[in-house]
């Protein structure tokens, strides 16, 4: 019996556990274009660079910056899309299926996209812009507001998806309750807050885990709608690692980068964790 | 029902907020330059359909691309199923601790920012010259879709009930009949939706494809869009960009509104019970 | 019908489209079997573009024998370099040859990547090039890369507002402060202080001007925090803190520097060849009122133009390497050259060009670029370039925002500097 599990074993061991052995083998050497891609062993000269490396925390900084606001902007307006999308009416099914699509869509379609509708001064926001007057925003290349932008599109193109996990969870609610509770003269806010918010939490704090280690590992949106840019100030630690390898040739270091960033992100993740059990005990249950 | 028209209104927001965006691709993918550029203007041509003709006549031609997820994304599915179908069985069937460590690791796995993988997958790639093989990307792409379809694929399992399969042993079916002739059958739906989500995972995975392709001819849809995005942040061919965009989109849109039911069902039953 | 029965009666049809689908394969892979070698060259978009004639050219003269595609890549210089590299990391790449920026070089010789060009080019052939084309086109001591285009960096001056450039960081002050005080121009001086590239080849006009260096070529020494260094730094920070520069110069890429002095508002600014022609178009404010000359130093000789030029190199993996070499000199013979100066205003990179009368008639300033192509200086040549360079703009970008000290900025420079070089395994 156990035999049927060898084959997905195997490739999970090859693909997720084997590289991360690797990566810290790896970010103990020197394996640059300047050893010709060949490792020599270079004494922790890696992790002592990484403590150092401005950029990289600079990217650390960015990365929690969009991860936390993206993350929560999508929760939250997820929440509402999920209670929307609950109740009954008609064409329902059709405008699930239309919400859904940002999600389906590869992120580098839409990235363009986005890059198009920021565009100075043609896109339609800076068209918008200029017919009411105002001067043309740089979104693009300022280097303070770009990367809201980019968090705007994580957020259209993540939150179907968190939304589904929230929709899910509202319908494992059974109706008996809400309706036991009306019965007591509850108003609909006090339902929201005694039955919905509670039995729901366990579904938020699963979307809200996933989505915060995808948000953290952001790399297709930011590489191609600002190439990290401008000034870097776009810059994900995964687009770093990605620069590191594919860029300057520096195979050691791109790993210990992303050895860093997994250790940063489990660090965020255990943090999220206890907030999330703290603040379950605190509520308490209904 | 005196809350109607706010739901309405409600109604009409979330979906010019998800469609918005690309009703805007599709107004400019038909815009000429010059109706982009001056868009209040009064032009004559303001409609075109050279950008699509740019598009689909640019070499190599923009359904190459699409074939080319086509088929990463079709071996990929088949290749999932065929290895997380087995495990997700044998991890439905085992003890008590087996599963619950392995429902564990799933998880984590399915949570891990893959893009983490891409050097040392890179370096798979270059010591067994695996670049520039549309099927060899098949394999990380399974790699990476395990967590998904074993726990979906396990979920069901798990719905079937066990006198089921006690039934067809005292029939004398061995483990292989009984899953191909009854089990298989049996989660037919759930194998649906776990392989549309699969498929979507392949079409649309960027990372590695970037790293295991080079050859223009070969690139998937996301890599082709990127270095079509590549080419110029500067100069105002959007109208192309925006076609290009259009058509990516459309086998999405199509495969979304088809399958919608089937993969509402496989994302919610993976959080219900995931 | 039952399916079965459908799927006979589609038969003919179906065995017609399996046999087209094999003959037409076959068609398209003999056609061009008859020994052409085709050779691929990857080209930034603009180069791509402004070739287009010579290619075409090319192609008439080889008939038969060469068929050169230039492949039109991404526009900015760090996607075609990513582009390149994917390729070349998989093994398995479809160029022959590249344009490359001269920052790159080093990282793609020391990769292995590249092909020698001295069984092609000799010392007679490095000899028709101008003193400042030699440079940047060998790692140690192999010539890797044949010039295409010049580029330098250079001091553009408003010849109604002063009688001569200035030569030394004091008259530029000077100069700068009269006018500011007389209210001729709002500022003195404008350059590149954005944190980018552009602020790199800044710094090394200024490092070498005060008579120090960013790295040594000879032992790999970093020089910023020794005290020219300080200097240097200390004095562009000085620029913005007395209001020769303004603030905003610390966000300024090269067309923001050539907008503000295109409008006349300022009497100096720091810029590439490029920009001469642009303030001669109509939209100009400055048009006929501009001269140009080599970037400020403390002593004459020091003076420093830095080099940025675009040129031809071979891959090692290329299968038709002589063919490849024909078309390299081909695009970047005196004919071609002559034709890009004409068509796109492409600094040439012979010696020969630089005193053709009709050429100097189209451009006046060509005089002055082959005397600034005597100062030119390539940046650290080491495949560690880019990560320097990026640390350099990012400490000299808080010098310049005023956030760390000079001294502090150019010590945090070359530590880091140092801590990099030893983690990718240089041994020196």
């Amino acid at each position: 019996m156990l035999l049927l599990l060898v084959p997905a074993a195997v490739l999970l061991a090859v693909v997720f556990v084997a590289p991360m052995l690797h990566y810290v083998w790896l970010s103990a050497h020197a394996n640059s274009v300047l050893t010709g891609l060949v490792p020599i062993p270079n004494q922790g000269a890696n992790w002592l660079r990484l403590v150092s490396d401005q950029r990289f925390w600079q990217d650390a900084g960015q990365t929690l910056r969009f991860t936390v606001v993206s993350v929560s902007l999508e929760v939250l307006l997820a929440l509402a899309i999920a209670l929307l999308l609950d109740q009954r009416w008609r064409g329902r099914g059709v405008a699930r299926a239309l919400t859904l699509i940002p999600w389906a869509l590869p992120t580098t379609v839409m990235a363009l996209g986005w890059r198009w509708i920021f565009n100075t001064p043609y896109g339609p926001l800076n068209q918008t812009a200029s017919l009411l007057g105002v001067a043309p925003l740089n979104i693009l290349s300022n280097p303070s507001i770009t990367w809201m932008a980019t968090v705007l599109a994580d957020v259209w193109k993540t939150t179907p998806f968190a939304a589904l996990i929230l929709l899910a969870g509202l319908q494992t609610i059974p109706t008996d309750l809400y309706e036991a509770l009306r019965l007591e003269g509850a108003s609909q806010r006090t339902c929201f807050l005694r039955i919905t918010l509670p039995l729901l939490k366990p579904y938020i704090a699963l979307a809200l885990l996933f989505r915060l280690a995808q948000a953290f590992g952001v790399f297709d949106l930011v590489q191609v709608m600002t190439g990290g840019g401008p000034a870097s100030s776009t810059e994900s630690l995964a687009l770093y690692a990605y620069i590191n390898a594919m860029r300057f040739l520096d195979f050691g270091y791109s790993a210990t980068v992303m050895i860093g960033s997994f250790i940063l992100l489990l660090l965020l993740c255990l943090i999220s964790w206890s907030f999330l059990i703290r603040l379950q005990r605190r509520t308490g249950r209904v | 029902m005196k809350t109607l028209p706010v739901r309405r209104l409600l109604i009409v927001l979330l979906l010019s907020w998800s469609l918005g965006p690309l009703l805007w691709q599709l107004y400019t993918s038909f815009s000429t330059n010059e109706a982009l550029i001056t868009p209040f203007a009064n032009i004559d041509h303001r409609w075109t359909l050279n950008h699509y003709k740019d598009v689909l006549t640019g070499n190599p031609p923009f359904w190459r691309y699409l074939i080319n997820s086509l088929i990463v994304g079709t071996g990929s599915t088949i290749l999932t199923l065929c290895i997380a179908t087995p495990a997700a069985y044998a991890i439905t069937r085992s003890r008590g601790t087996i599963t619950n460590v392995a429902q564990t690791m799933l998880i984590v796995a399915a949570l891990f920012p893959y893009v983490l993988l891409f050097l040392a997958l890179l370096e798979v790639a270059r010591s067994l010259h695996l670049g520039n093989h549309l099927l060899a990307l098949t394999i990380p792409y399974a790699a990476l879709s395990q967590p998904l379809a074993i726990l979906l694929l396990s979920a069901a399992f798990r719905d079937l009930p066990i006198d089921l399969e006690d039934a067809a042993r005292l029939e004398g079916l061995g483990l292989w009949s009984r899953l191909r002739w009854v089990l298989i059958p049996l989660i037919a739906p759930a194998t649906a939706s776990t392989a549309i989500l699969v498929f979507l995972f392949a079409w649309n995975e960027y990372p590695i494809a970037l790293t295991w392709l080079s050859d223009s001819s070969l690139l998937t849809l996301p890599v082709a869009m990127a270095r079509i995005a590549g080419s110029s942040i500067y100069s105002v061919p959007y109208g192309a960009y925006a076609a290009a965009t259009v058509l990516g989109s459309i086998p999405l849109i199509a495969l979304v509104l088809i399958f919608q039911k089937s993969i509402v069902s496989g994302l919610t039953s993976g959080a219900v019970k995931g | 019908m039952t399916p079965l029965q459908r799927v006979v009666a589609l038969r003919p049809r179906l065995l017609a489209a399996l046999l087209a689908l094999l003959i037409i394969p076959i068609g398209l892979a003999s056609a061009p079997f008859r020994h052409v070698e085709r050779i691929n060259i990857l080209m930034p978009a603009p180069f791509a573009d402004a070739t287009r004639p010579l290619v075409e050219q090319f192609n008439r003269l080889h008939k038969g024998n060469i068929h050169l595609d230039v492949i039109r890549g991404p526009f900015e210089t760090e996607a075609i370099s990513d582009l390149a590299i994917s390729s070349l990391l998989l093994g398995d790449t479809p160029f022959d040859a590249l344009l490359m920026d001269v920052t790159w070089l080093p990282k793609y010789a020391a990769a292995g990547w590249l092909q020698s060009l001295d069984p092609w080019f000799d010392a007679s052939d490095v000899e028709t090039l101008a003193t400042g084309a030699r440079e940047g086109n060998t790692y140690q001591g192999t010539l890797y890369r044949w010039p295409f285009v010049a580029s330098m960096g250079l001091l553009y001056w408003r010849t109604d507002l002063m009688d001569r450039p200035p030569e030394t960081p004091e008259q530029l002050e000077a100069i700068s402060v009269k006018l500011q005080a007389d209210q001729k121009v709002p500022w003195g001086y404008v350059w590149q202080g954005r944190q980018y590239e552009g602020l790199s080849c800044v710094f090394l006009e200024i490092i070498d001007g005060f008579g120090g260096y960013w790295m040594d070529p000879e032992n790999g020494a970093f020089g910023l925090d020794k005290r020219n260094g300080v200097e240097a730094a200390t004095w562009l920070r000085h620029l913005i803190s007395s209001g020769i520069s303004p603030q905003a110069v610390t966000n300024y890429a090269e067309p923001d520097a050539l907008q503000s002095f295109k409008v006349g508002d300022s009497a100096l600014m720091r810029n590439w060849p490029y920009a001469w022609a642009e303030l001669q178009k109509p939209d100009s404010e400055v048009k006929g009122k501009v001269g140009i000359s080599t970037m400020v130093a403390k002593e004459a000789s020091s003076s420093t133009a830095t080099l940025g030029s675009w040129g031809l190199a071979l891959l090692e993996s290329s299968a038709h390497q002589d063919a490849t070499a024909e078309a390299i000199r081909f695009l970047t013979s005196e004919e071609a050259q002559k034709t890009l100066f004409l068509s796109h205003g492409y600094t040439p990179v012979l010696v020969s060009l630089f005193q053709d009368q009709e050429l100097i008639k189209v451009n006046p300033t060509l005089p002055k670029l082959a005397e600034a192509l005597e100062h030119t200086k390539a940046r650290p040549e080491t495949p560690l370039y880019a990560q320097l360079s990026d640390v350099l703009q990012r400490e000299l970008s808080g010098v310049l925002t005023g956030e760390v000290s000079a001294e502090q900025g150019m010590k945090n420079a070359t530590n880091t500097s140092t801590v990099i070089m030893r983690s990718a395994g240089d041994r020196r």
